[in-house]
């Protein structure tokens, strides 16, 4: 009997593991973003912004679950329990015959297929305790549901004891195990390929973002160049973000495609959205622009309400912009979130000792690369991260002439990028820069004049062009075939990447621009 | 029934508990110290009005496990966290009792080797009263946009907090709007109006403790009505008109500027609903009305737009020239009867030494005209340079003063109420001796309203911040407050009133007056 009873306990303990693997290893580094882009205290004031939405309470409730993917296996074991405890109070109250009882799990199913389905917007530009929230109040709903039963059941208890005594619980028949089986593996492809085809940078870019907190940059830009033929802004974006810290921007920057397809994302209306607020603040702050990543996360803070990614970053931008007190408010409110300890203490410590913050690695690149001379966001195309270094005319270190030079190769600004090599005159240039300019080299004989050692370079290039001849009236099909073969080559980008670069995208949001404040 | 042994002992120990964490009584022994308590807010040496809320403050000592205050006779404990929580009504007798005198405020911190004293500090209790209200706008510095912001109305007497209008609290394109520039008619809730921007937009204007909706437009505006001045006794309002942008600095001390293209006067009456221009030139750019007490005379700021930029008038030109726009204040006579203004005369100077001033208001009694001078433009509120300043507007004998000089007249900055950061936005009570400010003092970038004392002679006071509940509220609201008016009253309408106006009526355009 107890082994019967095993038995049949034996497929709700499956599903379990299954969820978990799905919640932690699948979706786990999703989970630790969506923790990262929410913000939970006991603290009225800044929950105020949260309670005061339609169905706050139930979105605060979510935020809380959400605390446990600060360690997303924790996290993931969370999700799972909750779904298999849901699974088995579905099939409870609907008082499943044990046979019918694979059914339960397709409730749980549904969930997973619907967080999938969400992609990043599980916390991009939608509220990060949503998908939680909602499978909290399933699970509460089922649970009194199920506890109202129980005890209308007890009551009859006493009339039908002796009949339900005399049955035993009978050993499962093999069916029993393929339904729920085939069931499970409804439950867990569809989500897994869901994500895998409509949203395949999902788990890379959360990756990348999750290296970025670490400082692990070359994590960072192995993670891309694993999925190098994945085209998508954001993973290009904290790409470049990882090369300029490693400092192989000027060699490794068209390693990886950079076509850039759709992303699918929603914004806060339910609208289409090109996805750039999604990196738009980080790749401000790596690019040396603290006050437009400041600016921006103002604004993901205004728009969003307080989130630790918003907090974290105004932190850091306070820091470097030298303004102690706002640094020390924001990381006073910080604290006030659980699990935030380690980095709290970090930057408190740069307050009291501002030598820690040229010390700090991160930063230090950071601060090679900020402006100089003061000028306005608007004189620059956006995103400005972009646009800046484009125009730039005078830089603070050889770091911020590199991001320059890469900038205009990327954009394909070539007479801007010939001009800004001028300091590079006479030396061997970086990889990527060397190849720009052979590309110049029939127009502009005198670069090689100017880069004598770029002749090997030209020849290559020479052959590069003879090769890809035929593809020359079809790039995007030549985008693709050529790529394994060339990728990292820039001629090979010039000719073939990014054939949609020349479309110009407004990143503003400007859905509720107005007034000043 | 055998529980109830247990009831007494638990009873007894969380009264220990209690007890424990948050003394109740002044220490007998203990031992003084030299260096000051570190408090927060900072409400050393203030003045403060004999009806104010409490000065609730806390301490902040890692060494100490709990705290004891007395305020003048009032002992108040704390717990770890430092926070005093003083009692309301023995707060409000003890003021009462102590109208122009002094309140000596002890700190006693426990730690572990005792009781320790900090120095003892002193409030200076006014003998005039502020006015109980005080409407803000509450906002995130979020720079272009919005999403959750109110006007709200904190009685100050107390804690509460009243909100007259919120907008939207969920994002929604049909319904996301922005509200601002709240303004009152003497102090008084009777009139009262205030903006809204996206949608559902147009001014909202209040009479009679009923509220509607109007546009200002015409060809000859060049937006709708932006900062406005109730005139104080007629259903008049002066309104500047702005094309009003903003610019983000990559690398520089401010962080902003914002800037008008182009700003001109307007004078609307709530009664018709009719509008005219009183200024609009193309050289000039008017902002900031403001009315003299009697009515009788119109104040306002205006810059003379930079020959250079003259040739090439554009926006963007605007703002590569924002360091060399300077506002002075002019004056105009109007009479009532006529409704019609004389010639305007200049007040204050500033652009003749390169500098520049914002949001004049003439004190209650006619005798000071407040205002904010910083280093250029006019959206002081961004800027580390501004200060409060004053101007005599009456000579020492009474009468009223000419301009120029062996007038009498003095122009001088309020230093006791200014800091190294912004100062701007400033209202008087309707006494005259109280001013509620804004400042971003705090931080550099969330303004908090601060509240001085203004006495006879012209002369500020160390200027407190708004008293909170919870002293720690303002170290952790994200949100700036804006635009801080004083009135007698709380606002007449109710915010459901105010919400069917703003989304279920449509805007009645103002007629416009050649």
């Amino acid at each position: 009997m107890k082994n019967a009873r095993f038995l049949s306990l034996l497929p709700s303990a499956a599903f379990l593991l299954l969820t978990w693997f799905w919640a932690a290893w699948w979706m786990g580094d999703i989970g630790l973003m969506a923790y990262e882009n929410s913000f939970v205290t006991a603290d009225s004031t800044l929950m105020h912004w949260l309670w005061q939405q339609p169905f706050g309470v139930l979105w605060i409730v979510g935020r809380v679950l959400l605390l446990t993917y600060h360690w997303p296996w924790v996290g993931g074991l969370l999700v799972a329990v909750l779904l298999t405890a849901g699974s088995w109070l579905v099939g409870y109250c609907l008082r499943m015959p044990q046979r019918w009882r694979f059914l339960q799990y397709l409730p749980a199913g549904v969930w997973m297929t619907w967080v999938a389905w969400l992609g990043l917007n599980v916390f991009y530009q939608h509220e990060p305790g949503r998908p939680l929230g909602v499978l909290f109040l399933v699970v509460l709903v089922c649970a009194i549901d199920a506890f109202i039963i129980w005890t209308f059941k007890s009551r009859r208890k006493s009339v039908v004891t002796a009949d339900v005594k005399s049955k035993k619980p009978a050993v499962p028949h093999y069916s029993f195990y393929l339904l729920h089986l085939l069931v499970f593996l409804l439950c867990l492809s569809v989500p897994m390929a869901l994500t895998h085809a409509r949203y395949p940078y999902a788990r890379p870019v959360t990756r990348m973002q999750v290296q970025m907190q670490q400082q692990d940059w070359n994590g960072m830009a192995e993670t891309a160049r694993a999925n190098a033929h994945l085209s998508y802004r954001p993973l290009a974006a904290y790409y470049a973000v990882a090369l300029v810290h490693n400092g192989r921007l000027a060699d490794d920057l068209f390693d990886i495609r950079l076509d850039y397809d759709t992303l699918y994302l929603k914004d806060r209306a339910g609208k289409g959205d090109v996805g750039s607020n999604y990196y738009t603040i980080d790749c401000n702050f790596h690019a040396g622009l603290v006050r437009p990543a400041t600016h921006r996360a103002m604004e993901l803070l205004t728009m969003e309400g307080p989130s630790l990614f918003s907090l974290k970053m105004l932190t850091r931008c306070a820091l470097l912009d030298h303004h102690w007190q706002l640094a020390r408010k924001y990381l006073h409110i910080i604290g006030k979130a659980p699990f935030e300890g380690a980095f709290v203490e970090k930057y408190s410590a740069m307050i009291e000792h501002p030598e820690l913050i040229d010390a700090d690695p991160e930063f230090n690149v950071v601060q090679r690369t900020m402006p100089i001379e003061d000028s306005f966001e608007s004189m620059y195309q956006e995103p400005i991260f972009l646009g800046y270094a484009v125009d730039l005319m005078q830089g603070r270190s050889k770091e911020a002439l590199i991001q320059s030079l890469m900038a205009n190769l990327y954009s394909k600004r070539m007479p801007a990028f010939l001009m800004r090599c001028e300091p590079l005159v006479g030396t061997t240039p970086p990889l990527s820069i060397g190849q720009g300019l052979v590309t110049q080299a029939r127009k502009f004989p005198d670069v090689l004049k100017a880069f004598p050692s770029l002749d090997m370079e030209m020849r290559r290039f020479v052959s590069f062009l003879q090769v890809v001849q035929p593809y020359m009236q079809d790039r995007p099909r030549g985008g693709i075939e050529l790529f394994d073969q060339y990728h990292g080559y820039y001629p090979y980008y010039y000719f073939f990447g990014n054939l949609k670069a020349t479309r110009k995208t407004n990143t503003q949001d400007s859905s509720s621009a107005a007034g000043v404040n | 029934m055998k529980y109830k042994i247990f009831i007494l002992p638990i009873f007894l120990f969380t009264l220990f508990l209690v007890s424990c964490t948050k003394p109740s009584a002044v220490p007998q022994q203990f031992t003084e110290v030299k260096e000051d308590a570190v408090i927060y807010p900072d409400y050393r040496d203030v003045t403060i009005p004999p009806n104010i809320a409490p000065l609730n403050f806390m301490v902040t000592d890692d060494a100490a496990d709990a705290f004891v205050t007395q305020v003048g006779d009032l002992v108040c404990g704390a717990g770890k966290d430092g926070k005093f929580d003083l009692d309301t009504l023995a707060w409000r007798q003890m003021l009462s009792a102590t109208k122009g005198g002094d309140l000596s405020v002890s700190v006693f911190a426990h730690r572990e080797s005792g009781w320790v004293k900090h120095p003892d500090f002193t409030l200076h209790v006014a003998e005039e009263e502020i006015d109980p209200f005080l409407s803000y706008r509450l906002i995130e510095p979020g720079y272009e946009l919005y999403r959750q912001l109110g006007l709200y109305q904190r009685n100050l007497t107390n804690f509460t907090e009243h909100v007259i209008y919120e907008n939207n609290r969920a994002f929604s394109d049909e319904d996301n709007h922005c509200v601002n520039c709240h303004n009152y008619q003497a102090y008084d809730t009777d009139r009262m109006l205030f903006h809204v921007r996206g949608q559902h937009g147009g001014t909202i204007i209040v009479q009679g403790g009923e509220a509607h909706k109007i546009a200002i437009k015409h060809d000859s505006i060049l937006s709708a009505g932006v900062y406005p001045s109730w005139h104080p006794t007629l259903p008049l309002v002066a309104f500047s008109t702005n094309k009003t942008g903003q610019v983000f600095h990559l690398q520089h001390p401010e962080k902003i500027e914002v800037l008008d293209e182009a700003s001109d006067l307007l004078l609307y009456d709530a009664e018709k609903n009719t509008v005219q221009n009183v200024l609009r030139s193309k050289e000039y750019m008017e902002t900031f009305p403001c009315w003299a007490p009697d009515g009788r005379r119109l104040y306002y700021c205006c810059a003379k737009v930079p020959e250079s930029l003259m040739a090439d008038y554009t926006a963007f030109q605007v703002a590569l020239k924002y360091d060399s726009l300077f506002y002075d204040i002019y004056s105009m006579p109007f009479d009532p009867d006529t409704r019609s203004f004389g010639e305007p005369r200049l007040e204050v100077n500033a652009s003749a030494d390169r500098h520049s001033i914002s949001v004049p208001r003439v004190s209650p009694d006619g005798r000071f005209l407040l205002f904010t001078k910083g280093d250029y433009g006019q959206f002081h509120i961004w800027h580390q340079s501004a200060d409060l300043w004053v101007k005599t507007l009456t000579s020492a004998d009474g009468l009223p003063s000419l301009t120029g000089e062996g007038s009498g007249e003095r122009l001088y900055p309020l230093s006791a109420a200014n800091s190294p950061e912004a100062e701007s936005y400033h209202s008087w009570s309707s006494n005259g001796r109280w001013i509620a400010f804004v400042s971003r003092r705090e931080d550099q970038n969330f303004s908090r309203v601060f509240i001085t004392y203004f006495d006879r002679e012209g002369q500020a006071r160390r200027a407190f911040l708004l008293p909170q509940q919870d002293p720690e509220h303002n170290t952790l609201l994200l949100k700036s407050y804006n635009v801080p008016e004083l009135s007698k009253r709380a606002v007449q309408v109710s915010f459901e009133t105010l919400k069917h106006v703003v989304y279920h009526t449509e805007a009645e355009t103002a007629t416009f007056k050649e």
